[in-house]
C-alpha cells in the first residue's frame, strides 16, 4: 500500500508507452493505427538511381518504409493513396534476378518498387496481409481526391495552374485570398461553401487549398532575403520528383531542403506533414467543425483564460489586429480546449497557435496542435506542466555533461538555467527569437522531433559561452541572452576578410552549432533522461501541490500538520484511483480526439448550461479537487477500518490481505453529513473538517457525531426510520466481528430505542442535548403537536439524550464509542521515506517463496503476484481465506462467552476486561505495508530478470547509452549540409535564382568548417577555462 | 543595530541591487506596471508572459542608488509551481489584482500566504490594486494625455472582451459615465486596504496606463527595504567583516545581548 500513492501519481502523469504506441509515434501515425507486419526491404523510386535498404511496415491503414539509419529515406504512405500493386517478374526494373518485388502506383502517378528481403513466408504473408488492408482501404480513397486539393502543392504543380503561365501564376498569387479555411465534408464538394461561412469571413482562393492567414495580411520576413522564389522552385523540382503531400517520401535532399528554411506558402503544409497531423486531418473529417458547432456558446475556465490572450498574441502581426485573425485564433484554441477538457488552455499556446496559423488554416492548424500538445510535447502544457519541468530538468542536466564549464559556474554563482530556457520550449522559441528564426526552429523541431529542441538550447548556450562565464546573477544571464537574440540577423563574422565568411549570419552559425557539434543528442537520449528525471519531478510537483493545498486551507481543526499531510495523501489516492478508472474504458481513443460529449475526464467542465446568462459562477470554475461519492467510498475503506473488509488469504505460499471497501449507507450519510457545500462532491476542506469532527471524539462527542449523522434535517431527533437506521449502520459497523455479542447488544438496544422514545411521551417536553453540533431552528426543531399520527416515519422521535442513555446502557457499546470508534479511524502512511530499496528487507518471509516475493515487490506486481498465488493456492485447494474483523475487540474466546451477556442488559457487570485498542493490534495491515522496501515506480525489477537477465543496476544503463551515442556521433553520417555540397550539385546546376539559394547553402557549409575549426578553438577554451576553474 | 548611519557614508554611489517579483493572476497588468515603472510607457495589449521577464530599473531615493531587478511572472495558475524559481531570493514582492475583478484579490491573498510562509523571511510584500483608471470617472481616463488614446480605448474594449459577465451585470441597469465606471469596481479601496493593513503590507491602487500610483509601490518599498543591510551583505564578506572588526570581532551570529556584553567588555577594557 504505502507506494500505491506514488504509482497513482506517477502515472497520472506518465504511463509508458507500448510498443504499439512507439511504433506509431515513429512514424506520425494516428492513435488506433496496429502493426500487422514488417519486412526487410530495398526501396527504389522509379527514375531514381538511389536504393535504400531498410525496414517495410504495414499498419491498420499506412504503409511506411525507414532506411536503416532511420533518416536518409523515410515514407508514411496512407494506403488509400495506393492504386495498383504489381508483383515484379524477377530481373524486371532492375530488382535483383529471384528477388521478390512489388511495385507500387501511387496516387500521383508515382512508382516505387520495394524488394522484400525477408524470407520467403514473411513476405508471403506480408503481401496478403497488404492486399486485405488495401481492399479495406477501399472507401478511404473516394475521400482522397478532394483532400488533397486541400493542399497547397497540389495547386501548384497541377498543370491548370502551368496553364495560366508562370507569370500570371506568380501575379495571381499575390492578390490571393486566404485559403479555404475548412475542410470540406466527402465529395460534396459544392457543399462546402455553405459551410465555410460558417467559419470564415474571408472569401475563397478561387483554389481550394487550405492557406494561412499570412496569404492575406503578408508572411513575416522580407520574401527577398528569405529567397522564396529559389526555395519554391527547388521544392517544385523535388515535389515532382518525389511526391507531394500524402504520397511524399522523404530523400536526403528533403531533410537539407528543410534545413534552410521551409518557404512560406509550403511551410503549413510541411508542417503537417513532418508532425502527421495530415493524417489525423484526413482520418477525421467534419472532427474540427463539430466541436465547434457542439460547443459554440459555451464557456469554461479555459476559455475565459483564452480570452484574456487573444488579444495579446503576437500583437504586431497585422492579422491579430484584425477581427479575421482574432476570431480564427478563437475558435482554434477553444476547439483543442474542448478536445481536450483535461489540458485546456495553457499561456504559450496562444502564442504557437497564432503562429501555426499565420501558415495554416485554422482546421490544419488544430489538428497540429493537437499532435504538438498531445504527442509532441505531452505534459507541457498540462495544469502541472509537467513536461516542461521535466524538460528543463532533462535540459539542465545535458548542459552539465555537455558543457560542464557553464554549468559548473552557473551553480556556483547561483544562476538558474531554467529562468531562461522555460520559455524556449514552452513556446517553441517564439516568445525569445524574432519570429522568421523561431520558424526556423519549428520547421526542423517538426522533421526531427523534440531532440531540436535541446540541440538549439544547447548551441545558444555554447555560441555565447564565453559572455555566459562572466555573469554573475540570473538578469545578467538573460541580458546577455537578449542581446545574442536581438543580433541573430547580423553578421557571425563581421570582421573576416572573406566576404563569404561575412555573409553567415549568426542564426546560420547556431544551427551549424546545434545539429553539427550537438549531433549527439538523439532521441535516445532524450528518452533515457527523461526516463531518469521522471519520478524525480513527479515528486516535487506533488510535494509543492500538497504544501499548496494544505496552506490553502481556512480550517485544520484539529490536526496536526503530519495528519493533514496523510489526510491529503488519502485524499489524493482516492481521486487519482477514481480518475483513473473514469479513464480507463476510453484508453483507446486517447489520442484521437473524441466527439466532445464523450470525454469521460471531464468531470468540472462547467455545462454549457450554466452560462446561458453570462453570470456564471466566476469563482466556481475553477478547478478544485473533489471526490465523488464513490471516490469517498475508496477513501473512507482506506481510513475506517469497518468501511472496508479484510480478508486474510493463505494460499499455502504466502499470506497476503485483501482489502475491498465496502459499501453501505452509512458510507452515504457521512458522506453527505461532510459535504458542507451540498455540491456533490467532497474538497480537500470538506475532508479536513470532517476527519477534524472524528479523530478526536472521547464518549460523548461519538455518540452525538453518529446521531447527527443520522439525523438527516439537522432538527436534533431521530425520526423512527433514521433509529432503525442508526442500528443498522451499528450493525454495519460490527458485521466482521466474531460471535453474536454486538449483535445482541444491538438488538437489544433497538428495543431500548423503541421502548424509551420520545414520541411515546408527546406531552413531555424532551431534553435538548447541550453537546448537538447543530443546533435545531427552533420554528422546526421542536416536536409537533401533530403526535397523534404515531406512525408517520418521519415524525421527530428521539433525541440524542435518550440515544445516549440507551447506548450507555450497554457496556460493551459503551467502550465502542468511547475509544473503538475513535481508534478505528486512521490516516495510514501513504508514502513511505523515500528510501533507496533494501534487498532481503523482508527476508522473514523466508524461503524460495520469500525471494521472490521480496524480488518482486512493486505494488502493481505484487497485486498480479498476489492473484497468482490465490489461483494456485485454489487449484491446489489449499487456500484459506479469513474474514478480518474491523474492531478486532473480541477475540475468539471472548466471542465463545458471549451469550451471557445478553440476559443482563442494564447491568455493567460483565464488562470484558477493557483492551485499549492499541495502534499494533487493530491494524496488522500498515505493519505489512511498512515492511515493503519502496522500489522507485518506474523500475520494474521483475521485467528486468527477466528480459535482461543480468542484475545491472538501473543506473548503468543511461550511461552506456550515453557512451553509445557518443561513439554513434564519431562515426555518424556527414552533416546533411556536407552533403549538399558534394553529391547534389548538378542536381541544382540550374537558374540564377537557385544559385543564390545554393550560394546560402553553400554557405552553410562553409560556416560549417569555420565552425568546426572555431568550435574546436572555443571548446578548447572552454577546456582550458575548465582546467583553470578546476585549480 | 547602530550601523545604519555608518554605512551609506561608505559607499554612497554604490547601487543597491533589489530582487523584484511581480505575482498575480493572469492579465490584472503586472507586465504593464513594470514596463510603466522601467519605461513610462504602456501598451494596450501586451503579450501574456511566459515565464517570467526580466526587467531592470535604476532610481535614487535620498542619497542612495537602487537597482531594481525585476522579475514579472506569468499569471495563469498553472505556471504557479514555477513561481519559487522567480520569487527566491527576492527582497521584494508587489503582488497585484485587478480592482475590476473581485476573484483576483482572492487570488492575491494566496500569493501572500504564500510569500509569507515560502520565500525570503524579511520579503518585503506590496499590495496593488491595478486598472483604477477603469473605475475613476471617465473625463480622468478616457482622454488621457497618453499619446495612443485610440490604441487605449481599445484597451478598454479588451478588457470587457475578458470579463464579459462584468459588462452583463452593469451594462444595462446603470446610468450616467461616473455611476457606470464606478460600478464597475469590484474590489473596494477599505476592503483591500484592511486585509493589506491585517497582514502587514504595503497597500496601493495604481493604474499602469495613466501611471497613477506605480512609481510611489516601487519608492515605498525602496523605503522600506533595509537598504543597508543589503548593499552590507552584497558588499562581501570583506565588508561585512569591516563592521565587526570594529567591534572587536564578535561571532556573525551573536544577538543584540551578546553585543551589549560586548561592548561593555570594551569599555571596561578602555577604562583600564
Amino acid at each position: 500500500m504505502s507506494s500505491t500513492l506514488r504509482r497513482q501519481q506517477n502515472k497520472s502523469y506518465y504511463v509508458e508507452p507500448t510498443k504499439e504506441d512507439l511504433f506509431r509515434l515513429a512514424f506520425a501515425l494516428p492513435e488506433g493505427e496496429e502493426a500487422l507486419g514488417e519486412v526487410h526491404a530495398v526501396l527504389t523510386l522509379q527514375g531514381k538511381q538511389e536504393a535504400f535498404s531498410g525496414k517495410l511496415y504495414l499498419s491498420t491503414s499506412f504503409l511506411t518504409f525507414t532506411s536503416l539509419d532511420r533518416r536518409s529515406c523515410r515514407l508514411t504512405l496512407p494506403l488509400a493513396t495506393v492504386r495498383r500493386v504489381e508483383k515484379l517478374a524477377p530481373g524486371q526494373d532492375g530488382t535483383i534476378a529471384g528477388a521478390f518485388a512489388l511495385s507500387l502506383t501511387l496516387f500521383h502517378g508515382l512508382r516505387i518498387v520495394v524488394q522484400l528481403n525477408s524470407l520467403r513466408p514473411t513476405n508471403d504473408a506480408f503481401c496478403a496481409n497488404l492486399r486485405t488492408r488495401l481492399k479495406a482501404s477501399l472507401p478511404m480513397m473516394k475521400a482522397l481526391k478532394p483532400f488533397s486539393h486541400t493542399f497547397f502543392s497540389e495547386w501548384y504543380l497541377s498543370p491548370d495552374r502551368e496553364l495560366d503561365g508562370e507569370a500570371a501564376a506568380a501575379k495571381k498569387q499575390q492578390d490571393e485570398k486566404v485559403g479555404e479555411l475548412i475542410s470540406f465534408d466527402d465529395e460534396k464538394g459544392k457543399g462546402k461553401e455553405e459551410e465555410q461561412r460558417e467559419f470564415t469571413t474571408e472569401g475563397d482562393t478561387g483554389h481550394g487549398y487550405h492557406g494561412g492567414l499570412g496569404l492575406i495580411f503578408k508572411f513575416p520576413g522580407d520574401p527577398r532575403k528569405l529567397r522564396e522564389k529559389s526555395k519554391m522552385k527547388l521544392w517544385k523540382e523535388y515535389l515532382e520528383q518525389h511526391g507531394r503531400n500524402l504520397t511524399l517520401i522523404r530523400y536526403p535532399s528533403f531533410t537539407r531542403l528543410v534545413l534552410v528554411g521551409l518557404p512560406n506558402r509550403l511551410r503549413g503544409e510541411m508542417w503537417e506533414l513532418t508532425c502527421g497531423s495530415m493524417f489525423l486531418r484526413l482520418h477525421n473529417p467534419g472532427v474540427y467543425a463539430r466541436l465547434l458547432k457542439e460547443n459554440a456558446g459555451r464557456r469554461s475556465a479555459s476559455t475565459d483564460d483564452i480570452e484574456k490572450d487573444l488579444h495579446r498574441s503576437l500583437p504586431e502581426y497585422a492579422a491579430y489586429q484584425d477581427k479575421v485573425g482574432i476570431d480564427t485564433m478563437r475558435r482554434v484554441l477553444t476547439a483543442y480546449s474542448w478536445s481536450n477538457p483535461a489540458l485546456g488552455y495553457c499561456q504559450a499556446m496562444n502564442l504557437i497557435t497564432a503562429s501555426f496559423l499565420i501558415y495554416m488554416s485554422e482546421e490544419q492548424c488544430f489538428w497540429c496542435l493537437t499532435v504538438l500538445c498531445d504527442r509532441l510535447l505531452p505534459g507541457y502544457y498540462s495544469p502541472s506542466m509537467y513536461g516542461t519541468v521535466l524538460d528543463q530538468r532533462v535540459f539542465e542536466h545535458l548542459v552539465q555533461r555537455c558543457l560542464p564549464s557553464i554549468h559548473d559556474h552557473f551553480a556556483e554563482a547561483d544562476v538558474q538555467l531554467s529562468v531562461a530556457s522555460l520559455p524556449w520550449f514552452l513556446s517553441l522559441y517564439i516568445s525569445s527569437l524574432p519570429m522568421v528564426f523561431a520558424f526556423r526552429i519549428i520547421d526542423c523541431f517538426f522533421l526531427m522531433g523534440p531532440k531540436v529542441l535541446f540541440q538549439v538550447g544547447l548551441a545558444i548556450l555554447k555560441v555565447n559561452g564565453p559572455e555566459l562565464l562572466q555573469t554573475t546573477d540570473d538578469g545578467a544571464f538573460i541580458n546577455v541572452l537578449k542581446r545574442y537574440f536581438a543580433t541573430l540577423g547580423e553578421s557571425a563574422h563581421p570582421n573576416s576578410s572573406d566576404s563569404r565568411t561575412r555573409q553567415i549570419t549568426k542564426f546560420q552559425e547556431l544551427f551549424v552549432v546545434a545539429f553539427r557539434e550537438f549531433a549527439i543528442i538523439t532521441d535516445e537520449t532524450i528518452a533515457s533522461e527523461r526516463k531518469r528525471f521522471r519520478a524525480e519531478v513527479v515528486i516535487s510537483i506533488e510535494t509543492f501541490a500538497k504544501r499548496s493545498a494544505i496552506r490553502n486551507l481556512k480550517d485544520t481543526g484539529r490536526l496536526d500538520k503530519a495528519q493533514l499531510g496523510l489526510a491529503y495523501d488519502h485524499f489524493q489516492l482516492a481521486s487519482l484511483r477514481s480518475k483513473e478508472q473514469a479513464r480507463r474504458p476510453s484508453a483507446a481513443d486517447a489520442l484521437s480526439p473524441k466527439p466532445p460529449n464523450s470525454t469521460g475526464a471531464s468531470p468540472r467542465t462547467p455545462s454549457s448550461a450554466s452560462f446561458g446568462g453570462g453570470s456564471g459562477p466566476k469563482d466556481e470554475e475553477k478547478v478544485e479537487e473533489r471526490i465523488d461519492r464513490k471516490a469517498f467510498g475508496r477513501f473512507l475503506g482506506d481510513i475506517a477500518s469497518w468501511a472496508r473488509d479484510e480478508k486474510l488469504v493463505k494460499n499455502g505460499f504466502h499470506e497476503h490481505i485483501d482489502r475491498q471497501p465496502v459499501d453501505h449507507e452509512l458510507v452515504d450519510r457521512i458522506f453527505v453529513y461532510w459535504d458542507q457545500s451540498l455540491s456533490g462532491a467532497l474538497s480537500f476542506q470538506d475532508i479536513v473538517t470532517g476527519l477534524d469532527a472524528v479523530l478526536f471524539n472521547d464518549l460523548m462527542s461519538n455518540l452525538a457525531w453518529l446521531f447527527n449523522v443520522h439525523d438527516s434535517n439537522h432538527d436534533g431527533y431521530l425520526t423512527k426510520d433514521e433509529v432503525l437506521q442508526v442500528s443498522e449502520s451499528l450493525l454495519f459497523i460490527f458485521r466482521n466481528e466474531p460471535g453474536d455479542r454486538y449483535l445482541g447488544s444491538v438488538s437489544n438496544l433497538i428495543q431500548n430505542l423503541f421502548e424509551y422514545a420520545e414520541s411515546t411521551k408527546p406531552e413531555e417536553n424532551p431534553p435538548r442535548s447541550p453537546s448537538l453540533g447543530r443546533s435545531p431552528d427552533p420554528s422546526t426543531g421542536r416536536p409537533r403537536a401533530n403526535s397523534i399520527v404515531s406512525d408517520n416515519p418521519h415524525r421527530p422521535y428521539l433525541a440524542l439524550a435518550t440515544f445516549r442513555m440507551c447506548i450507555l446502557a450497554d457496556p460493551l457499546l459503551e467502550d465502542f464509542f468511547e475509544s473503538d470508534l475513535t481508534n478505528s479511524w486512521r490516516l495510514e502512511v501513504l508514502i513511505a521515506e523515500e528510501k533507496p530499496k533494501q534487498p532481503g528487507a523482508g527476508g522473514a518471509v523466508g524461503g524460495w517463496w520469500g525471494g521472490i516475493v521480496n524480488a518482486v515487490m512493486t505494488d502493481e506486481n505484487k497485486e498480479r503476484l498476489n492473484r497468482l498465488a490465490d489461483e494456485v493456492g485454489k487449484r491446489l485447494d489449499i487456500q484459506t481465506i479469513e474474514h478480518r474483523p474491523s474492531i478486532g475487540k473480541l477475540d475468539a474466546a471472548a466471542a465463545a462467552i458471549e451469550p451471557q451477556a445478553r440476559d443482563s442488559l442494564f447491568s455493567t457487570s460483565n464488562r470484558p476486561p477493557k483492551q485499549p485498542a492499541s495502534p499494533e493490534i487493530p491494524n496488522p495491515l500498515s505493519a505489512a505495508a511498512m515492511r515493503m522496501p519502496a522500489y522507485p515506480p518506474t523500475s520494474n525489477p521483475w521485467a528486468d530478470a527477466s528480459s535482461s537477465g543480468s542484475s545491472s543496476p538501473n543506473l548503468g544503463r543511461h550511461e552506456i547509452d550515453v557512451q553509445a551515442a557518443a561513439s554513434q556521433a564519431l562515426h555518424r553520417q556527414q552533416f546533411v549540409i556536407d552533403d549538399v555540397a558534394e553529391g547534389d550539385d548538378e542536381d541544382y546546376a540550374g537558374g540564377e535564382g537557385d544559385a543564390e539559394l545554393m550560394n546560402q547553402v553553400e554557405r552553410m557549409l562553409v560556416e560549417d568548417e569555420a565552425v568546426t575549426g572555431k568550435a574546436a578553438q572555443s571548446g578548447q577554451d572552454l577546456l582550458k577555462q575548465d582546467g583553470q576553474s578546476l585549480l | 543595530m547602530s550601523a545604519p548611519a555608518a554605512a551609506p557614508a561608505e559607499a554612497p554611489a554604490r547601487p543597491v541591487q533589489v530582487k523584484l517579483v511581480l505575482l498575480g493572476e493572469s492579465a490584472v497588468g503586472k507586465s504593464s506596471v513594470v514596463l510603466r515603472f522601467c519605461q513610462n510607457d504602456f501598451q494596450a495589449n501586451k503579450e501574456p508572459t511566459i515565464g517570467a521577464a526580466f526587467l531592470t530599473q535604476r532610481c535614487r531615493l535620498e542619497d542612495k542608488v537602487i537597482k531594481f531587478e525585476i522579475w514579472d511572472t506569468a499569471g495563469q495558475e498553472r505556471f504557479r509551481s514555477l513561481s519559487p524559481m522567480y520569487y527566491r531570493n527576492a527582497q521584494a514582492a508587489v503582488v497585484v489584482y485587478d480592482v475590476t475583478k473581485s476573484a483576483s484579490l482572492e487570488q492575491a491573498k494566496t500569493w501572500v500566504k504564500e510569500l509569507q510562509r515560502q520565500a525570503n523571511p524579511n520579503i518585503v510584500i506590496a499590495l496593488a490594486g491595478n486598472k483604477v483608471d477603469l473605475v475613476r470617472p471617465s473625463s480622468d481616463s478616457d482622454e488621457p494625455s497618453t499619446p495612443t488614446s485610440a490604441t487605449s480605448d481599445d484597451d478598454e474594449a479588451d478588457d470587457a472582451t475578458a470579463t464579459p459577465e462584468d459588462d452583463a451585470a452593469e451594462g444595462g441597469d446603470e446610468e450616467g459615465a461616473v455611476a457606470a465606471s464606478e460600478s464597475r469596481r469590484q474590489v473596494s479601496r477599505e476592503e483591500a486596504e484592511e486585509y493589506a493593513k491585517e497582514c502587514g503590507l504595503l497597500f496601493f491602487e495604481t493604474s499602469a496606463k495613466t501611471g497613477e500610483g506605480v512609481v510611489e509601490v516601487f519608492t515605498e518599498i525602496a523605503k522600506k527595504i533595509p537598504l543597508d543591510h543589503i548593499l552590507a551583505s552584497t558588499r562581501g564578506p570583506g565588508g561585512a567583516a569591516g563592521r565587526g572588526a570594529g567591534r572587536g570581532g564578535p561571532a556573525a551570529g551573536g544577538a543584540s545581548v551578546n553585543l551589549n556584553e560586548e561592548e561593555s567588555a570594551k569599555k571596561d577594557a578602555c577604562a583600564c
